[in-house]
C-alpha cells in the first residue's frame, strides 16, 4: 500500500456566492512532486491556501498523516509555502529571512539556527548572500531565498504557488530543473501550482488538472498528456486539433467516424472505451495532437485529404494548416520529407495511432 | 537653461513659500535680536538678552510643560490611532471610505467650537458630571476642568486624526502576503504583529508622531480654553508676550526656540525613517 501523506476529502469552498472548490478529493503520497494545473481562476491556488490554512474550508476535511488539520491555524501546520510574489520580509536581510521560521517558533538554539541557515543557503546556492537586503536580489535569487526560508522548518509538505511566474523564460527553464533536483535531494513532498502545462509536464511525478473548481484528471504527465480523460484536459494540455465528428459505428477495437466527408477509424482502447458515454452513434469529439500528425503527397490509409492553406516556419518546427472539407487541421512537423510545401497543394494528413483520442462531447 | 525650464512649475510654489513663510520667518528672526521700549515699540538695537531669558528657570519650565504635553499627546494619539488605523485598513473598500469620512468629519467644524465642546462635556455642570450625579455614582461634581490632563485630552482629541491617517497609509501599503508568510512560517498573531507589522509600519508611526508632536507644541487656544492658564505652555507664553505683554522681540526669540525644538524632532524623524525607507518602499 502506498503511504498517503495528505488526504483532501470532498472539500468545498465558497467566496460569497461563487463556488470555488467543488467536492475536491485528492490523495498525495509521501515524497512526490505533484502539480495542480489549471487556467487562472480554476481554484488551484485556493486548494494550496486551504492546505496551508490561509483559507478555511466550508465542508470536507484535510488529513495529514491521517489526522485532520482543517481546524489548525496556519502556524500549527507543518507545511510551508513559497508565495507567488516570494513575500520576503523587506526589513530583514537574507539571513534573518531564512532564520525567521525557527526563531519565531523558538524551537532551536541560535547556534543551531546558524548551522541550519548556512545549510539551507548552500542548498539553494546562495551562500555568501547572508547580509544582503532582499531588495538587492534579483528575481531568481529572491526565489531561492523564499525556498530556503520555507524549507528550513523541515515541512512535511512544501507548497509552491506559481513560484516561477515572475521569472523570464530562460531562468524559468533553469529553475524548473533546479526545483525538480531540489525535490529529489530533500525528499520533501512538493505541491506545485501552475497554469503552465510545460512546467507541469516537465517536473511532476503526477499532475492534477483542475477546471472551475473540479478535478478533471489525476495522472502521470504521460497519462495526462496522451490519455486525456475529457475534452477540457485534451484542449488544455498539448496542442491538439479538436473537431466534432459523427460516430458511424463501434467495432471491436475501433470506432468508425466521419469528419466532413472523410471516414476514418480511431483505435478504441485509446478512446472512449473505458468511459463509454457514446453508444456508438451520434457525435463525439476527435482530438489529435498536432505534433503527432504528418503530411504526405501520396495517399495513406486512414487519412484526411485536403488543401494546404497556410505554412509557417518557426525555427525547428513547421506549422501547416490543411483545409479538410472546410475544417482547418493544423500539423506540426519537426522535419518533413519534402523541401517545402506550397499553399494550394493537395495533401494527405495522417497521424500516429496514439496521437488521436475520441472523447464524449460534453465537457 | 534646460534645468530652468524643467523646474519652471516649482516657481509659483517657491514664490508662495517665500512671501508667506520665508519673509515672515526672516522678520521673526530679525525681531528676536531687537529690543523694545517700555511702551512696546521696537528699538533697532542688537541684543541677545531675549535668548538669554529663555534659560530663566521659569521659562524653561514652560518649555518643559509644552515638551511633556507634546510627547504625551504623541503617545496617546499613537495608542488610540494605531488600532483604529489597523482595523480601518482591514475593512472592505466601501466601509473604509465611510470610516475615513467619519475620521475627517470633525475637520468640517471649527476647532475652536470643538474645544468649547469639551468644556461642555467636562465642566462642573457638564454632561459627564450630570450623568454621574444622576445615577448617584458620585455625590459632588468631579473637578475635571483647567488641569494639565484637560489640555492633554483636548490636544490629543484635536490631533488624533493626523495620527490615524498617517498610520492608515502605511498599514494600507503593507503587503498582506507578508503576514501570511509569517503565519505560514510558524508565527502567531501577536508575534507576527511585533515582528512584521510593527517594524514595517514604523515610517507611518514616525510620520504620525511628527505631525502630532509639532502642532501639540504650539497650539495655544486649547490650553487657553481647557487649561484656564493654570499650566503655562509656550504657545500661550508667546501669545501673551506678543499681545498683552507688548514684547514682540521676546515673543520672537521664544518662537525661534520652539522652531529649534521642532527641527530637533524632524531630525530624529529623519534618522528613524532613513534606514527603513529604501527597503520598505522600493
Amino acid at each position: 500500500m502506498i503511504e498517503q501523506l495528505l488526504s483532501i476529502r470532498n472539500i468545498n469552498k465558497f467566496f460569497g456566492k461563487s463556488h470555488i472548490l467543488k467536492d475536491v478529493t485528492l490523495d498525495i503520497r509521501d515524497g512526490e512532486f505533484i502539480t495542480l494545473l489549471g487556467p487562472s481562476g480554476c481554484g488551484k491556488t485556493t486548494i494550496l491556501r486551504c492546505i496551508a490554512g490561509l483559507e478555511s474550508i466550508d465542508s470536507g476535511d484535510i488529513l495529514l498523516y491521517g489526522e485532520s488539520i482543517k481546524d489548525l491555524a496556519p502556524n500549527k501546520r507543518n507545511v510551508n509555502t513559497v508565495f507567488q510574489n516570494y513575500a520576503l520580509f523587506p526589513h530583514l536581510n537574507v539571513y534573518d529571512n531564512v532564520a525567521y521560521g525557527p526563531r519565531i517558533k523558538k524551537s532551536i538554539s541560535e547556534d543551531e539556527i546558524k548551522k541550519r541557515v548556512t545549510e539551507m543557503l548552500e542548498l539553494v546556492q546562495m551562500s555568501g548572500f547572508e547580509k544582503r537586503m532582499t531588495h538587492q536580489l534579483s528575481g531568481g535569487q529572491k526565489q531561492r531565498i523564499a525556498i530556503a526560508r520555507a524549507l528550513i522548518n523541515k515541512p512535511d509538505i512544501l507548497l509552491l504557488d506559481e513560484p516561477l511566474g515572475a521569472l523570464d523564460l530562460k531562468l524559468r527553464k533553469y529553475m524548473q530543473t533546479e526545483l525538480a533536483l531540489l525535490q529529489k535531494r530533500t525528499k520533501t513532498t512538493f505541491i506545485y501550482v501552475t497554469h503552465d502545462q510545460e512546467e507541469a509536464l516537465n517536473m511532476s511525478d503526477r499532475i492534477v488538472v483542475i477546471n472551475e473548481g473540479v478535478v478533471q484528471q489525476v495522472g502521470t504527465p504521460n497519462d495526462v498528456y496522451n490519455n486525456s480523460k475529457n475534452l477540457f484536459v485534451a484542449d488544455f494540455i498539448g496542442d491538439r486539433n479538436i473537431k466534432e465528428v459523427i460516430v458511424l459505428e463501434k467495432k471491436e477495437d475501433f470506432y468508425r467516424v466521419k469528419l466532413g466527408s472523410s471516414v476514418i477509424d480511431i483505435k478504441a482502447d485509446r478512446s472512449m472505451a473505458d468511459r463509454d458515454k457514446c453508444d456508438g452513434t451520434g457525435s463525439a469529439i476527435l482530438a489529435i495532437h498536432m505534433d503527432k500528425m504528418k503530411i504526405s503527397y501520396t495517399q495513406i490509409l486512414n487519412s484526411l485529404y485536403g488543401e494546404i492553406t497556410f505554412v509557417h516556419y518557426a525555427g525547428s518546427q513547421i506549422r501547416t494548416d490543411v483545409d479538410v472539407d472546410g475544417e482547418v487541421i493544423t500539423v506540426i512537423e519537426y522535419q518533413n520529407d519534402y523541401d517545402n510545401y506550397n499553399i494550394g497543394d493537395k495533401v494527405y494528413v495522417s497521424w500516429e495511432e496514439n496521437g488521436a483520442l475520441l472523447l464524449p462531447k460534453e465537457k | 537653461m534646460k534645468k530652468i525650464k524643467q523646474n519652471l512649475p516649482a516657481f509659483p510654489i517657491l514664490a508662495y513659500l517665500t512671501i508667506l513663510v520665508g519673509i515672515p520667518l526672516l522678520l521673526v528672526v530679525i525681531l528676536s535680536f531687537l529690543s523694545r521700549d517700555s511702551l512696546g515699540n521696537i528699538i533697532f538695537e542688537f541684543t541677545l538678552s531675549n535668548y538669554k531669558k529663555m534659560f530663566d528657570p521659569v521659562y524653561l519650565k514652560v518649555f518643559l510643560n509644552s515638551f511633556t504635553l507634546a510627547i504625551l499627546t504623541g503617545i496617546i494619539t499613537l495608542l488610540i490611532g494605531y488600532p483604529v488605523a489597523y482595523f480601518t485598513a482591514s475593512l472592505d473598500r466601501k466601509m473604509r471610505s465611510f470610516v475615513i469620512l467619519l475620521i475627517m468629519l470633525p475637520f468640517w467644524i471649527s476647532s475652536l467650537l470643538r474645544t468649547y465642546g469639551w468644556s461642555i462635556l467636562l465642566g462642573k455642570e457638564g454632561l459627564i458630571n450630570n450623568i454621574l450625579m444622576f445615577f448617584n455614582i458620585i455625590d459632588k461634581p468631579l473637578n475635571m476642568m483647567y488641569k494639565f490632563g484637560t489640555v492633554l485630552t483636548g490636544t490629543a482629541y484635536m490631533l488624533v486624526p493626523f495620527m490615524i491617517l498617517s498610520i492608515y497609509n502605511s498599514v494600507d501599503k503593507l503587503d498582506r502576503s507578508l503576514l501570511e508568510a509569517s503565519y505560514d512560517l510558524g508565527g502567531g498573531k501577536w508575534k507576527t504583529f511585533f515582528n512584521i507589522t510593527l517594524p514595517l509600519t514604523m515610517p507611518g508611526i514616525a510620520q504620525g508622531y511628527t505631525l502630532v508632536f509639532i502642532p501639540a507644541l504650539g497650539l495655544y487656544y486649547i490650553s487657553d480654553l481647557l487649561g484656564g492658564g493654570n499650566t503655562m505652555f509656550i504657545g500661550n507664553l508667546i501669545n501673551n508676550m506678543a499681545t498683552r505683554g507688548r514684547n514682540r522681540p521676546l515673543a520672537s526669540a521664544f518662537a525661534i526656540g520652539m522652531i529649534l525644538l521642532v527641527v530637533l524632532v524632524l531630525f530624529i524623524y529623519g534618522r528613524v525613517t532613513k534606514n527603513n525607507k529604501e527597503s520598505l518602499y522600493q
